[in-house]
């Protein structure tokens, strides 16, 4: 593979912040020897890849296989794309330092719609044909996963084919697949073909779109151009990984990168059942691994990498059965160190002052609660499925045990929400400040500080909620103002997202394939690095939906009918849509559904439908 | 609380490569975890933020190589030079090699004051055809404020070329330093036009501090 560095090290002694560029980290796999290559990439700054646990995961993977490398490759900043493109150096893997466009296949993971024109900046800035039907047998397979994939349709032309799912097998069984048919001289159309029939994998261009009126006549929006491929791809889910060991390989960045610590993954799956979580619905069932696995794959991750963190990853850690043994163990594993132990979040009816007392050990810094709802009215539609005891009670052992700083997440414009729900925040947040107020000693008082983060829904598919429209970006800002007048105290501080970007999560995520032209045009006119505020480009989204006919204000407030068959319908996670419509429908009548972890069945169709059934390590206790 | 006695041990490294473009922040998060991984009994601080009792010697600009750069590690209980620097060895990336251990005294001046005189050696594309003048002052521009320095205040003796290379030796002052880039970056914007038509501009091709003089090796 030809060598870009000389050309590249040329290039960084005025880059911003060359050390993105420069491989070289502690941990990192090259196998120069492989014969067959691929690379993974995440479609932003290093920063913010290189803890992203796709990459992790599917790069230890590839790299167990004989005679296969995975490569890293990450967007470099927008002043070095621009010095990239005007120097003529393409996009390069860490590693080898060698053209994307020379790795036999490429996967990119779909984090966030937002990453969406980052897709196409990756593939052009690694002279890759960004659309799947402009590309040659020369070039290299562009696969995606990821959780964009459950509605891969708005990215469909730029792929050859989605792994939906999890990827630790399916990966490896498409690249394997590959390699073995271009080894024996197969053409690309012949090689997505083999694909198609790997359980978990959808490949786009065998399949016709139909227009919005046939589709919900002929129950599905696709069509396979010819007999044998499948109308519905099944999610995979890796069936072992709870047996399996919690340790893996991890790359010690230089660059300061979001989550720089140890991850060690304890569970997979939340059963909670919040009607907005995509996550939650599509990562089911729950399946946890053993305390002692995971203290093994902590104290060998800590030792081998150096970090003074570790974060025991998942959707909802502290729902893990056998959480407060394993938290016990740790701390005791890593007293005097200087070690901190964290939890991404917590749940708030899972937060006492036992908890308070394990996370984190003597470091306090932040501590995240995510009530999403300011009622309870609307915490029961939303299944949320916290009281306010929950909140009062987890916040004051937070305070009794410590901490001084508490983040609160909630959510606007969720569905049958009422300006008294948006003043239910601005009162629960005083409440807990004053409560907060009264636990800490008098003179730490003035270090008390409640930060509000608001998000704007987005419907999601695969949630009880995809059939509903996202509010209007003004009426959106009102109900931010009202909040922000609800608040009194200086203490609390309120931040919000722009519901500009939030407009094209929301048409993306509930997309047909006729937005990725609205999404190539887009990226024609300079959109790029749209989830960062300083970058995105409001002018080129609106010129853009004007040139493809799209009406993103429309598209992303509509709502339908529980019976409309929406674009992903020929995708499956497992939960079954009479799941979806029921709960949809009990969250009409702010009726609430148990956690199958905790409490009986909710009929949710994934443990039949594909086979598995809940793991869990103890039983749960709420 | 009794004071519990420390051993303050001061380790040499290079800094090379592809790793001379690590910041001085990167460097330091990279040297507090090759301790960590190296096993070493390091002294964690009391307090609200317990972390590794470890500081760093003089800041290098990104892109500036050492050959003699250091930090200084409190341990909590003794482990020999030379097992410490196996220990470190072992757990360190190739360009960013430990190759001297040492204890020092409590009361020795910190690494980053220590060494006040820094020799550096600068590669250039090519041989000059006459030496680059030295300019008297270098003008720095930090956030839109300007800050004239009297070369002569920094620069100990005159800088020496032999052939594509050029050493020279800078003093850091209590008041502030001149950066080894910055003097370079303006000698090279004296250069006039190269001698023949369409002929190379020279250019800076690597910067390394070769080596750290504490006062009292000077006296």
């Amino acid at each position: 593979m030809t060598d870009l560095w000389p050309r590249l090290a040329a290039l960084l002694r005025n880059a911003e912040r060359p050390s993105r560029y420069i491989n070289h980290e502690w941990g990192c796999t090259y196998k120069p020897d492989a014969s067959y290559r691929f690379c993974m990439v995440y479609p932003d700054t290093y920063e913010l890849g290189q803890a992203n646990q796709a990459v992790r995961i599917l790069c230890n993977t590839v790299n167990g296989i004989e005679g296969m490398a995975a490569e890293r490759a990450f967007l470099p900043a927008p002043e070095f794309c621009d010095t990239m493109r005007t120097e003529g150096l393409p996009l390069f893997s860490l590693e080898s330092c060698a053209p994307l466009a020379e790795f036999d296949a490429v996967g990119i993971t779909l984090s966030h719609e937002l990453a969406a024109t980052n897709v196409l900046e990756v593939l052009d800035l690694a002279n890759i044909p960004y659309r799947e039907d402009k590309r040659s047998d020369a070039d290299p397979l562009i696969i995606a996963g990821g959780p964009c994939a459950f509605n891969p349709e708005p990215f469909a032309p730029f792929f050859d084919a989605f792994v939906i799912g999890e990827g630790e097998e399916a990966v490896c069984e498409v690249l394997l697949c590959h390699r073995r048919l271009k080894a024996k001289g197969l053409t690309r159309g012949e090689a997505l073909q083999a694909i198609a029939a790997i359980p978990g994998c959808y490949v786009p261009s065998l399949y016709r779109w139909l227009p919005e009126d046939a589709a919900q006549v002929r129950g599905s929006w696709i069509e396979p151009v010819h007999e044998g491929l499948p109308v519905v791809v099944h999610k995979r889910l890796f069936a072992g990984f709870a047996q399996s060991s919690a340790y893996e390989p991890c790359i010690v960045p230089f660059v300061e990168a979001v989550h720089d610590r140890l991850n060690v993954e304890v569970l997979r799956g939340c059963t909670r059942g919040c009607r907005f979580c995509q996550a939650g619905m599509v990562g089911r069932p729950v399946r946890e691994r053993s305390v002692e696995n995971i203290v093994s794959a902590t104290t060998r991750g800590l030792a081998e990498t150096g970090y003074d963190e570790v974060s025991l990853a998942s959707l909802s850690t502290t729902d893990h059965s056998q959480i407060a043994a394993m938290l016990e163990q740790l701390n005791r594993a890593c007293a005097g160190r200087g070690i901190r132990i964290s939890i991404p979040s917590q749940r708030l009816d899972a937060f006492g002052v036992t908890m308070a007392g394990l996370v984190a050990g003597q470091k306090k810094g932040g501590l995240t609660f995510a009530p999403e709802a300011g009622t309870q009215r609307l915490r029961d539609v939303i299944n949320k499925n916290v009281t306010e005891d929950d909140i009062f009670d987890a916040v004051d052992a937070a305070f009794y045990a410590g901490w001084r700083h508490c983040k609160l997440y909630f959510m606007i414009g969720l569905p049958t929400e009422t300006d008294e729900d948006i003043e239910g925040i601005a009162s629960l947040a005083q409440r807990i400040y004053d409560r907060a107020r009264d636990i800490v000693p008098a003179a730490q008082r003035g270090a008390v500080k409640v930060n509000v983060a608001c998000a704007l829904f987005v419907p999601k598919p695969l949630t009880p909620f995809q059939w509903d429209g996202q509010i209007e970006p003004e009426e959106a800002l009102r109900r931010v103002g009202l909040l922000r007048s609800s608040v009194k105290s200086r203490a609390i501080s309120i931040n919000w997202h722009d519901p500009s970007t939030s407009l094209i999560e929301a048409v993306l995520s509930r997309g047909g394939r006729e937005c990725a032209a609205w999404v190539e045009e887009a990226w024609k006119r300079g959109a790029r690095f749209d989830a960062w505020t300083e970058c995105f480009k409001q002018e080129a989204w609106d010129e853009a939906a004007r040139a493809v006919g799209i009406d993103p204000l429309i598209a992303a407030q509509r709502s339908f009918d529980p019976a409309y068959l929406l674009p992903w319908s020929h995708i499956s996670a497992g939960v079954t849509p009479e799941f979806l419509r029921r709960e949809r429908q009990c969250a009409a009548g702010g009726e609430k559904t148990v956690d199958c972890t905790f409490d009986a069945c909710s009929e949710c169709g994934v443990c039949p439908g594909l086979g598995v059934k809940t793991q869990v390590q103890g039983v749960r206790h709420a | 609380m009794p004071e519990v006695r420390l051993f303050r041990l001061r380790v040499f490294f290079c800094k090379g490569g592809r790793l001379a473009l690590l910041s001085h922040l990167e460097l330091a998060r990279a040297l507090e975890r090759t301790v960590r991984r190296a096993g070493l009994p390091y002294a964690v601080s009391q307090g609200f933020s317990p972390h590794m009792r470890i500081a760093f010697g003089a800041a290098l600009p990104v892109g500036v190589g050492g050959l003699q750069e250091c930090f200084d590690l409190s341990l909590a209980s003794y482990v020999a030079p030379d097992k410490a620097l196996e220990a470190l060895v072992a757990t360190s990336a190739e360009d960013l090699m430990p190759h001297t251990c040492n204890y020092i005294g409590s009361k020795a001046p910190a690494a980053s004051v220590a060494y006040p005189l820094c020799a550096y050696e600068a590669r250039f594309s090519r041989a000059p055809e006459a030496p680059l003048p030295v300019p008297e002052t270098v003008t720095l521009t930090r956030k839109s404020k300007e800050k004239v320095l009297r070369v002569a205040d920094y620069l100990e003796g005159e800088p020496v070329w032999d052939g594509d290379r050029l050493t020279f030796a800078l003093w850091s002052r209590p008041t502030g330093s001149l950066r080894c880039d910055t003097l370079v970056e303006a000698m090279l914007a004296q250069q006039g036009a190269p001698a023949a038509p369409g002929g190379e501009t020279l250019q800076l091709v690597s910067l390394t501090r070769t080596a750290q003089h504490a006062l009292l090796n000077l006296l």
